[in-house]
């Protein structure tokens, strides 16, 4: 006798019920195997662009969202993740600190801002002019600073120098803190 | 397997899903900027119409048709779960640049379509044909576009870092506007108008 | 700058953005089966554009609280597609019965786009993006708000040329779709002007 049948009218809805349930372990089964591998990537990423940031970076330590970068046991600079809004959402970007003012470098994370016009905040072009920066000046000219806003998308470029400057003065803020305490 | 090799010949041009129904239209523009791009979202839509393909044919029998279209959706989107966890995890570059297109393939009217006016109307094995002739017409149409797209707007021609050649005047001034958005839509306008015209000059 | 007039910013700039910059028809190329369809009349586009607008802005409420109190303390946000579909999938139907049993000249104006709605990409798209772009609550509605606005204006925009174009002398291969998708082109060229206004 069919399975339809057996079950009369109730028959849709524990089909629909049964294929949810298989559905949903399938993908927890897919799920445990891929997250796993996911988080390994976006650690691997970051390293990768630690040691782009700083050649001689022996190792590094990751505490209250900051990364302290060591080479041969001797500090030589910090970075974290700074988050601006762009026009297409969360902009990622990666902040290196040479010391408590001057900034070592950049490199954009993730984006979703426009293929051709705010996406070029990822170039080296825009992203340059953060090296050696003092960490005041890291806003756009318009704004009494010192990058040059990407043309047709001053927003993005505005996102990314804002966030940057406020963020490492936020993190200056707690690194000088922390050690104060110890 | 006659029957076979035409349901998968008929995706192709007879019924191409782009071109002719003008399904899908949404990927086919937005991740037509490159080679590489049109072959990854490619993929995507294979694993996923391929697979909702059998299941649903295989299921057809007995899945009422009050909650036809609930499972379908649950089915698709299961699928396309999958492939964008197997993406983010094996193939990182391909899931960042396919961006919100990888998790939208759910909403591609060429995936449904096929499982509500194929799929569960015909046996496993033609709709595995009928899956396998959508995708390769899906592709087709993406790589013309592609094509078109990346030869003018970059004026290279490399797919997965293997650089073919470059054409000249056009590597060093790219006809840019190809890669942005309103490339795309002329792109396909003159390709479905030119689909079209050739549809006139055979009757 | 202070914190309020800042927010109030942000805010002007995700509208916009929505709206004009990154249009959901002409830049992110989502919503394009509506666009093809019902953009031949003026009537018909405008009640399709409030329709999905309404439902953005409903599935933009649903699927942050869901995101926020379920997906992500449960840690399973990875399973977002399969639930922020069903989720507009039942809105849709909801809001179609509601629509039905109390206001039946509004139900006759564009209850018949709603069933469409469900697979339209422009509404999960939104949805995908607020999450992408870790938009709070205020700035999700927003979005929704400004990005189904930007599809209505140019589904507007869209059919008053295609009535145009319908008294045309376009070359027969051209007629319907292909013609469609030229003047799209030269409408997103159009709107590339937008990208300096903020």
């Amino acid at each position: 006798m069919p399975a339809k049948d057996v079950f009369g009218r109730a028959f849709p809805v524990i089909l629909l019920t049964a294929v949810v349930a298989i559905c949903v372990s399938l993908l927890t089964y897919v799920g445990s195997i891929t997250l796993p591998r996911i988080e390994a990537l976006e650690v691997q990423k970051i390293q990768g662009m630690l040691s782009g940031m700083f050649p001689d970076m022996s190792r590094y330590t990751f505490e209250d969202e900051i990364y302290a970068i060591y080479s041969d046991e001797v500090r030589i600079g910090y970075a974290f993740v700074a988050v601006g809004k762009g026009y297409g959402g969360a902009i990622n970007i990666l902040v290196g600190l040479e010391d408590e003012a001057t900034i070592k470098g950049i490199t954009v994370i993730s984006h979703t801002e426009t293929p051709g016009l705010g996406s070029r905040i990822t170039e080296d072009l825009f992203t340059g002019q953060f090296v050696r920066l003092s960490v005041d000046d890291a806003a756009l000219r318009r704004d009494g600073g010192q990058i040059d806003a990407i043309t047709g998308a001053t927003i993005s470029s505005r996102a990314v120098a804002d966030a940057v400057r406020i963020t490492a003065m936020e993190k200056v803020k707690v690194l000088e803190d922390s050690e104060e305490g110890g | 397997m006659g029957k076979f090799a035409q349901e998968f010949a008929k995706g192709l041009i007879i019924t191409n899903p782009v071109l002719v129904l003008l399904l899908g239209l949404c990927p086919a523009l937005a991740v037509s900027t490159s080679i590489d791009n049109a072959l990854g979202m490619t993929l995507a839509v294979l694993i996923v119409l391929l697979g909702s393909n059998i299941i649903i044919a295989a299921m057809r029998n007995f899945v009422p048709s009050i909650t036809r279209i609930p499972i379908f959706i649950v089915i698709i989107a299961t699928l396309v779960t999958v492939v964008n966890l197997l993406f983010h995890a094996y193939l990182p570059d391909l899931h960042e640049t396919l961006g919100i297109y990888l998790p939208l393939v759910v909403v591609n009217c060429i995936v449904l379509g096929r499982a509500e006016a194929f799929a569960s109307k015909n046996p496993v094995v033609r709709s595995i044909a009928d899956a396998l002739g959508m995708t390769v017409g899906f592709m087709l149409a993406l790589l013309m576009i592609s094509l078109i797209r990346q030869m003018l707007g970059t004026g290279e021609m490399s797919v997965f870092g293997v650089h073919f050649f470059s054409l000249p005047v056009l590597s060093s001034r790219p006809v840019a506007i190809f890669i942005l958005p309103p490339g795309g839509f002329l792109v396909i306008g003159l390709l479905l108008g030119l689909f079209k015209w050739t549809g006139v000059l055979k009757r | 700058m202070d914190g309020g007039a800042q927010e109030m910013n942000e805010l002007i700039v995700i509208f916009l953005s929505m709206a004009l910059i990154n249009n959901f028809i002409l830049v992110r190329y989502l919503g394009l089966c509506p666009f093809l369809g019902v953009s031949k009349e003026l009537g018909p586009a405008v009640s399709m554009g409030i329709a999905v607008t309404f439902v953005m802005i409903i599935a933009s409420l649903a699927t942050w609280l869901i995101n926020h109190y379920i997906l992500i303390p449960f840690d399973i946000q990875y399973m977002y597609i399969i639930v922020f579909i069903l989720v507009i999938a039942s809105l849709v139907q909801v809001i179609e019965l509601f629509i039905k049993k109390t206001n039946i000249a509004l139900y006759s104006a564009f209850g018949i786009y709603l069933p469409l709605i469900t697979t339209n990409c422009a509404v999960l798209g939104v949805t995908i993006i607020n999450m992408m772009g870790s938009y709070t609550l205020l700035e999700s509605l927003v979005a929704a708000l400004g990005g189904g606005l930007g599809f209505t204006l140019v589904l507007a925009i869209m059919a008053g040329i295609r009535e145009k174009l319908e008294l045309a002398d376009t070359p027969r291969a051209m007629k319907g779709a292909p013609i469609a998708l030229i003047t799209a082109t030269l409408l997103g060229l159009a709107f590339f002007g937008f990208v300096g206004i903020v």
